[in-house]
């Protein structure tokens, strides 16, 4: 149960009174860390509530957006303090499809619970996956996939992962994924549902 | 009636018969030759969709081998010189945008700003001429130039080409295949046609907490243009049903109430406005849709054809069954994914559970791309044959 009021207002979706609860904590001195913690604790709320079928796609995005629109404000005050992430993602859509809706969902709940996502975008070839991969020494590659006919190379970049000896764990999503393709494509995980990256991340990261 | 024109009758005949929830002498079997075409011809998808001639050719080649009843089409789906000629910022196209071998992609972006709902709602047709034509087209930026003059006449001459061109490929497989197209026109939910093309996915979902009042404008002025549609783009054919690409009203998109008052009541009065006029909806919904059959059970009998992608269907059977044709049956990733016996052994199960007292065509849920199988493609109408018969 919820008893902070901001974690309670942006779980609930209320835009508004966000961005006055924001402010008002700001001016009377709380910790801008301590705000996001009240918000992600708020975001992992809304999860819950769709996990449960409260919530649907529309709510989550709402959630992710006055998120976004807090961070806006927020961000440039953090620099500085001791942001504790738990750990790095990598986060792309693979080569060839640019879509990008199932993926900014699962990047935005992914943060809102505390990881840091290197977001790599749409259209990612199996190179820059492998160099964000070295880069941040993630532990965990999630990958996003809706057209069927982009499948193939999905199963080309983990491949191309595993080549260059890398060990991440790879979870991969989107409409048409189930048990089958992720044999097919080599993946370690594979998500059905929005929140279901969340979960895997934490059994991950634990 | 020659040999073909047979053929042509009888599979109208069960195409008709199974729109109208009736039992033919077997199963209608839909098909369409797609992009996996690409993997056996020694082309490519740009050529593909660039070269119509080519494209077609293929097609003709591949018919005779074939024996399905309701033709969904060959894989060029759009033309791109068209929107080449216009800069069309809407879609990546193989070889333009996107690798030659990958497929067409709508590229989604608000396309229509929040604030301009007003003037949208007060007359659409006149705002997408004016603002949403120069937002989704770099040589349409200033309307009224030589520049932007120059690329309307273009994408004009395009697009009357591509129907010409399209339009004699579909006389000459009819009358030398005796094939039967399944649809004429097109259309949408008014709801999608904000949500995709003009507010975005998340644009929309915003706006139905920040300004759902225009939303709900915005949709009942869009419904008259989107019945009108159907028909005006058939040519007034009413013997086909109008193809109708569903989308934000899948599950879990929108929440009950959200789909209740948003996405539903203008999606059903155009659903209306057509059958008002003897127009069917080919319902094509993309996606899962188990938790709205009992709302789209509401419709007059007949005025849909639904289309099963990852809906439940025996849910679909038992809720609207018997009052509407259903479509599907085929796992899209199965012809993937499986082997000919495996969609064989899939078809038979299809047919004893959704089949058995008619007003059912067998067809794949989703749209099938570059890469299906051949063989599994096959197997299907082959099974459909095979296990089809009443």
């Amino acid at each position: 149960m919820l008893t902070d009021a901001l974690s309670i207002a942006i779980a609930e979706l209320e835009e508004q009174q966000v961005a006055d609860l924001i402010k008002e904590r700001l001016d009377s001195g709380v910790s801008p860390l301590e705000i996001v913690n009240s918000l992600q604790q708020g975001m992992a709320e809304a999860g819950g509530k769709f996990e449960t079928g409260e919530y649907f796609l529309g709510e989550l995005i709402m959630c992710g957006e006055i998120m976004q629109d807090s961070m806006v404000i927020l961000e440039p005050l953090l620099s500085g303090s001791n942001a504790e992430y738990k750990g790095n993602i990598v986060m792309g859509t693979v080569k060839g499809d640019i879509h990008d809706l199932g993926k900014n969902i699962v990047v935005m709940l992914l943060k809102g619970s505390g990881y840091n996502v290197i977001d790599l975008g749409v259209d990612v070839s199996k190179e820059k996956f492998i160099e964000a991969i070295k880069e941040s020494k993630a532990p965990l590659v999630g990958m996003s996939v809706l057209l069927t006919g982009c499948q193939e190379s999905m199963k080309e970049i983990i491949e191309g992962i595993r080549a260059a000896g890398l060990t991440t764990k790879v979870l991969i999503g989107g409409n048409y994924i189930d048990q089958v393709v992720k044999d097919y494509v080599g993946a370690d995980y594979s998500a059905q549902a929005a929140t279901d990256g969340v979960k895997i991340a934490d059994e991950i990261f634990a | 009636m020659n040999e073909k024109e047979m053929l042509y009758q009888k599979r109208l005949e069960r195409y008709t018969t199974a729109m109208d929830c009736g039992k033919p002498d077997m199963v209608p079997v839909a098909f369409g030759i797609g992009e996996w075409i690409v993997k056996y011809t020694g082309t490519t998808l740009q050529e593909i969709y660039y070269d119509l001639d080519k494209s077609n050719r293929i097609v003709s080649e591949m018919l005779p081998g074939l024996d399905f009843d309701i033709f969904k089409g060959g894989p060029s789906l759009w033309w791109p010189p068209m929107f080449d000629a216009l800069g069309s910022k809407l879609y990546k196209f193989p070889g333009m945008g996107v690798d030659e071998n990958s497929t067409f992609q709508f590229n989604e972006q608000e396309y229509m700003k929040a604030d301009d709902y007003d003037e949208f709602i007060a007359s659409p047709t006149e705002w997408l001429v004016n603002h949403y034509l120069p937002n989704i087209s770099t040589e349409l930026e200033n309307p009224g130039s030589y520049r932007s003059t120059i690329a309307l006449i273009k994408g004009a001459a395009a697009f009357a080409m591509q129907g010409g061109i399209m339009g004699a490929a579909w006389a000459k497989w009819t009358v030398e295949h005796g094939i039967v197209g399944q649809g004429t026109g097109f259309t949408k939910a008014p709801f999608d046609t904000l949500g995709d093309a003009l507010r975005g996915m998340k644009g929309v979902l915003l706006d139905l907490r920040r300004r759902p009042d225009k939303v709900l404008a915005a949709c009942d002025a869009i419904t008259p243009h989107n019945v009108n549609c159907s028909l005006a783009g058939a040519g007034a054919d009413t013997r086909f049903p109008c193809f109708a690409p569903l989308h934000r009203g899948a599950y879990p998109f929108l929440n009950p109430k959200q789909w209740d008052t948003f996405y539903w009541p203008s999606l059903k009065a155009t659903i209306e406005g057509m059958w008002a006029k003897g127009k069917r909806m080919l319902f094509y919904a993309e996606g899962d849709w188990t938790p709205y059959l009992e709302k789209i059970a509401e419709l007059p009998d007949k005025s849909i054809i639904f289309q099963i992608d990852t809906t439940d269907p025996k849910k679909a059977k038992e809720i609207l069954g018997g009052r509407f044709c259903l479509q599907g049956g085929v796992p899209t990733t199965l012809l993937t994914y499986g082997t000919p016996e495996k969609v064989k052994e899939h078809v038979k199960r299809t047919f004893d559970e959704l089949a058995c007292d008619g007003g059912f065509i067998l067809d794949t849920g989703g749209v099938v791309m570059g890469d299906a199988k051949k063989e599994n493609a096959l197997a299907m109408i082959e099974a459909a044959r095979e296990y089809g018969v009443y």
